[in-house]
């Protein structure tokens, strides 16, 4: 309880130093709306012209990217951390972490958030309202599928991130790699097929980000809950196997920068 | 009273694979990497009593900070033993943590973009501090550091001399019994370090604190600690109460004097020349055999200068000073 | 007191000096070798996303939408031929942006050689690089895919329209740079330009698919001289398309010159007016 309450306190202050420069932070969600806004544009245009891709049309598309927004929004918010993780590695900044008593890896996520990110949530979140079935039972599944995927790239972000403890190239290719899992979790699940979606499930795991949990939106059924739910917590338990391999690596003066 | 610390004979030696030259070099690295040892620390042994004030000092990559890691828990070592309050640093962490107190002189635990008050209230989070009693002594180090008027500035914004000044405030806000700090001073003013080194001792006295911390400014032992340990070549060379070492080693400075004339004659007991440029005048001056002010004073009589400089002698010096007389 | 040069002897040496700053830009990206890599392989994970899309699209052939509109082949190697210059243009807009408001621009006014000029040769030196490094990466894709060829000179079309097309696209973001001259931060002017590329680049889709007013404009317009030529030579290869192609890119490239020229004159003599 009190690992919550202390990183509830820290996170919060990590929010409130993201609105210290007002203008900068208006701009910066509005150019993130903006931005999110224009995709959908571009996906209403696609489906006027071609109506279906692979089973999906424009609203099962708005809500996959709902869905997507938001998780990537509430993470980045609230555990902006992982962003410059590998950063953070590099230059050292786990010294201090390492003379407290509290877990490092908590400090490390609860360090930072991102002012663009608020933009995503407002955005996944309007049109999760706008597009998504008010019932009860649809809006508690969207918010379990949101949890879910807020897990599997959480321990995505910070697997990538935790390669800085083996090599100092990791800072731009931890980047890299969570651009290419959001990238290809923006794109409708069904056109991935043969080693393209065996990548999408294991190298760069979209599946659990998103396509697993929006599947679950989709069509749910236990095994489609069990298949979502398996996947983020086996991402979840392999995030922290790393992360505390590579902390012991780290303490043992092997990593760059240390 | 148990030690403080008890550290019988600690090695580290960091293991890295030698990179090749460009793409073949880094292919051929990954291949078959060449593995090179480096001893950081070649097995130190010391104890420190509860309450003493110790500076590890020494050359840059000596192993001061290495040491200091693994007595903190940040680094583990190769081999060898540690108790500090008790704990194995390495293997208890967390435990020791509430402990202890650490300063890094290059790197921050406190939030760069928050206000110092808000910093503070975090690490209050952090160590589990209950809120009455925290707050009393944030209140009663924050008025003896003097740092009242910094409290709602980002931490950012502070000068360097500021921001060491709110760093330790923090490292001893959960009432740790030890402090480590790792070079507190550098780049600081001669005020800033002044200030630093002056609550240091003040606070240990009164609490008796124990502090270790590592330096390459002598002036950090001269006016805080009473035993130094020095560490060259990643092992103790000396280990001594300071006001030994000092009279030993530390009574010396270097004069440089810039004068119109090409050469200046000064013969003074204990001040020596060392070779220098025209109109420079490098003194070496033993402090012990003539105070500072006469030669500068019997340099102004000779008239003509136009600049002067008071200085330590380099840390090197005073290293090889030491090994010189260790060979005796 | 020296007398200036006459205006042909500027010329030769300016030019001189633009091909040095391009063979260090040159020799700077290849030097930083795991950095094309990188992009290599970036290059390579947009094209299996956008590739499996588009012939998941192309295979369903849905009649009475734009599908039947779509080549036979697919999109596969349109995509591969956009991707390949947008991923190899520079970001020539953040030096410009860092130097105009950091004042470094200060000590190369100063200096006989033209800073902008240079500075582009330089970046256009680093582009060059990675439009070899990407070039070489596409086309083990394209063999390693097993789909057909461009048929007849498909690919020799692609290589001048595609090479000419990114320098145009330096030039734009060049605009995008001096807007730094005006506005504390390039990002809103970046996003927009990015945006029209695109939308009116072919980067959404080829141009050839939009409604005939949507098309009229994009083809009218720099981001299609910038990317869409250069894709549709691979849709519809023919000489008389890349003649019309080649026409339009060289009209852009004396266009977006005398605009920058213009830009920077402004920017700079509103600089020395208000430091």
């Amino acid at each position: 309880m009190n690992a919550v309450t202390t990183y509830a306190a820290q996170s919060l202050a990590a929010v409130r130093t993201s609105f210290a420069d007002r203008t900068n932070f208006a701009l910066q969600v509005a150019g993130m709306a903006v931005n999110n806004g224009f995709w959908l544009v571009l996906w209403f245009l696609f489906f006027a012209g071609f109506r279906q891709v692979g089973g999906w049309r424009l609203g099962d598309v708005a809500r996959m990217l709902g869905i997507i927004y938001t998780l990537f929004g509430a993470s980045t918010v609230f555990f902006g951390g992982y962003r410059d993780m590998a950063g953070a590695i590099l230059r050292g900044e786990v010294d201090p972490l390492l003379t407290q008593p509290k877990p490092v890896l908590l400090r490390l996520l609860a360090r930072e958030s991102i002012p663009s990110a608020w933009g995503d949530l407002i955005t996944g979140v309007a049109i999760l309202i706008s597009s998504a079935r008010l019932d009860l039972g649809g809006a508690g599944l969207t918010i379990a599928a949101i949890a879910i995927g807020m897990t599997a790239w959480l321990s995505t972000s910070v697997i990538f991130a935790s390669l800085a403890f083996w090599f100092a190239g990791a800072r731009s290719l931890s980047r890299d790699l969570m651009d290419f899992t959001l990238m290809v979790s923006t794109y409708p699940a069904s056109i991935y097929s043969g080693w393209v979606k065996i990548v999408a499930f294991t190298v760069l795991p979209a599946g659990f980000v998103a396509m697993a949990p929006v599947g679950l939106v989709r069509n749910p059924s236990w095994p489609a809950a069990a298949f979502a739910i398996g996947g983020a917590a086996a991402y979840g338990a392999l995030a922290l196997a790393v992360f505390h391999l590579g902390l012991r690596r780290y303490r043992r003066g092997a990593t760059p920068g240390s | 009273m148990p030690p403080a610390i008890t550290v019988k004979d600690l090695r580290k030696a960091y293991r890295f694979s030698k990179r090749g030259r460009g793409f073949t070099g880094a292919l051929a690295g990954l291949l078959h990497p060449e593995i090179v040892a480096l001893q950081a620390v070649a097995g130190v042994s010391f104890e420190i009593a509860a309450g003493e004030r110790v500076a590890i000092i020494g050359p840059n990559g000596a192993g001061k900070s290495t040491t200091l890691k693994m007595l903190s828990g940040v680094l583990e070592p190769t081999s060898g033993e540690a108790q500090v309050l008790g704990y194995t640093p390495w293997r208890q962490r967390k435990s020791l943590a509430y402990e202890i107190g650490v300063v890094f002189g290059q790197r921050s635990q406190l939030w760069t973009d928050l206000p110092v008050r808000d910093s503070f209230a975090l690490l209050r989070r952090v160590y589990d501090q209950p809120a009455d009693a925290f707050a009393n002594r944030r209140d009663d180090l924050v008025e003896r550091f003097g740092v009242g008027g910094l409290m709602d500035q980002p931490v950012g914004r502070l000068s360097l001399g500021q921001r060491m000044r709110c760093e330790i405030v923090a490292a001893l806000l959960h009432g740790p019994r030890l402090l480590f700090l790792d070079e507190p001073t550098i780049g600081l003013d001669v005020t800033a370090k002044a200030a630093i080194r002056d609550f240091i001792r003040e606070q240990s006295l009164a609490e008796g604190l124990t502090v270790v911390l590592t330096s390459h400014d002598t002036r950090d032992i001269e006016l805080v600690c009473e035993r130094v340990i020095v560490i060259n070549s990643r092992r103790i060379v000396l280990d001594q109460p300071t006001d030994q070492l000092r009279r030993r080693f530390i009574a010396r400075k270097l004069v440089t004097l810039q004068s119109q004339a090409a050469r200046l004659e000064l013969d003074l007991p204990g001040v020596t020349r060392r070779p220098s440029e025209p109109h420079t005048t490098v003194l070496d001056v033993d402090t012990r055999q003539t105070r500072i002010e006469a030669v500068i004073g019997a340099a102004l009589a000779l008239g003509g200068i136009e600049d002067v400089t008071v200085e330590d002698p380099p840390m090197e010096e005073v290293i090889h000073e030491i090994y010189a007389a260790l060979d005796h | 007191m020296r007398s200036t040069p006459p205006w042909t002897t500027r010329t030769v040496s300016t030019l001189a000096a633009m091909g040095a700053a391009y063979r260090v830009g040159l020799a700077a990206a290849l030097a930083a070798w795991p950095v094309l890599l990188g992009r290599a392989i970036f290059y390579g994970v947009c094209l299996m996303v956008l590739i499996a899309f588009w012939d998941k699209v192309g295979a369903q052939r849905l009649a009475g939408t734009l599908a039947v509109r779509l080549p036979p082949g697919g999109l596969g190697v349109y995509v591969g031929v956009t991707e390949w210059i947008t991923l190899s243009v520079p970001a020539i807009q953040l030096r410009l942006e860092d130097d105009i408001r950091s004042g470094a621009l200060e000590p190369h006014l100063l200096r006989p050689k033209p800073y902008l000029a240079q500075t582009i040769a330089g970046e256009a030196g680093g582009m060059s690089a990675r439009l070899a490094m990407l070039a070489v990466a596409g086309l083990l894709l394209l063999t390693l895919s097993g789909r057909p060829w461009p048929a007849g000179f498909g690919l020799a079309y692609v290589a001048v329209l595609g090479v000419i097309g990114a320098t145009i696209g330096v030039l734009l973001y060049t605009l995008v740079g001096l807007t730094a001259f005006w506005l504390r931060r390039v990002l809103p002017a970046l996003l927009i330009m990015q945006k029209l590329m695109f939308l009116l680049g072919g980067l959404f889709a080829p141009i050839s698919l939009y409604p005939g007013w949507l098309h009229d404009i994009a083809a009218a317009s720099p981001f299609a001289a910038h990317l869409a030529f250069a894709g549709q030579a691979v849709i519809a290869p023919s000489l008389a398309n890349f003649a019309g192609a080649l026409g339009a890119q060289a009209a852009w490239f004396i266009g977006l010159c005398l605009a920058i020229a213009l830009t920077w004159r402004t920017g700079l003599a509103k600089l020395m007016k208000e430091g």
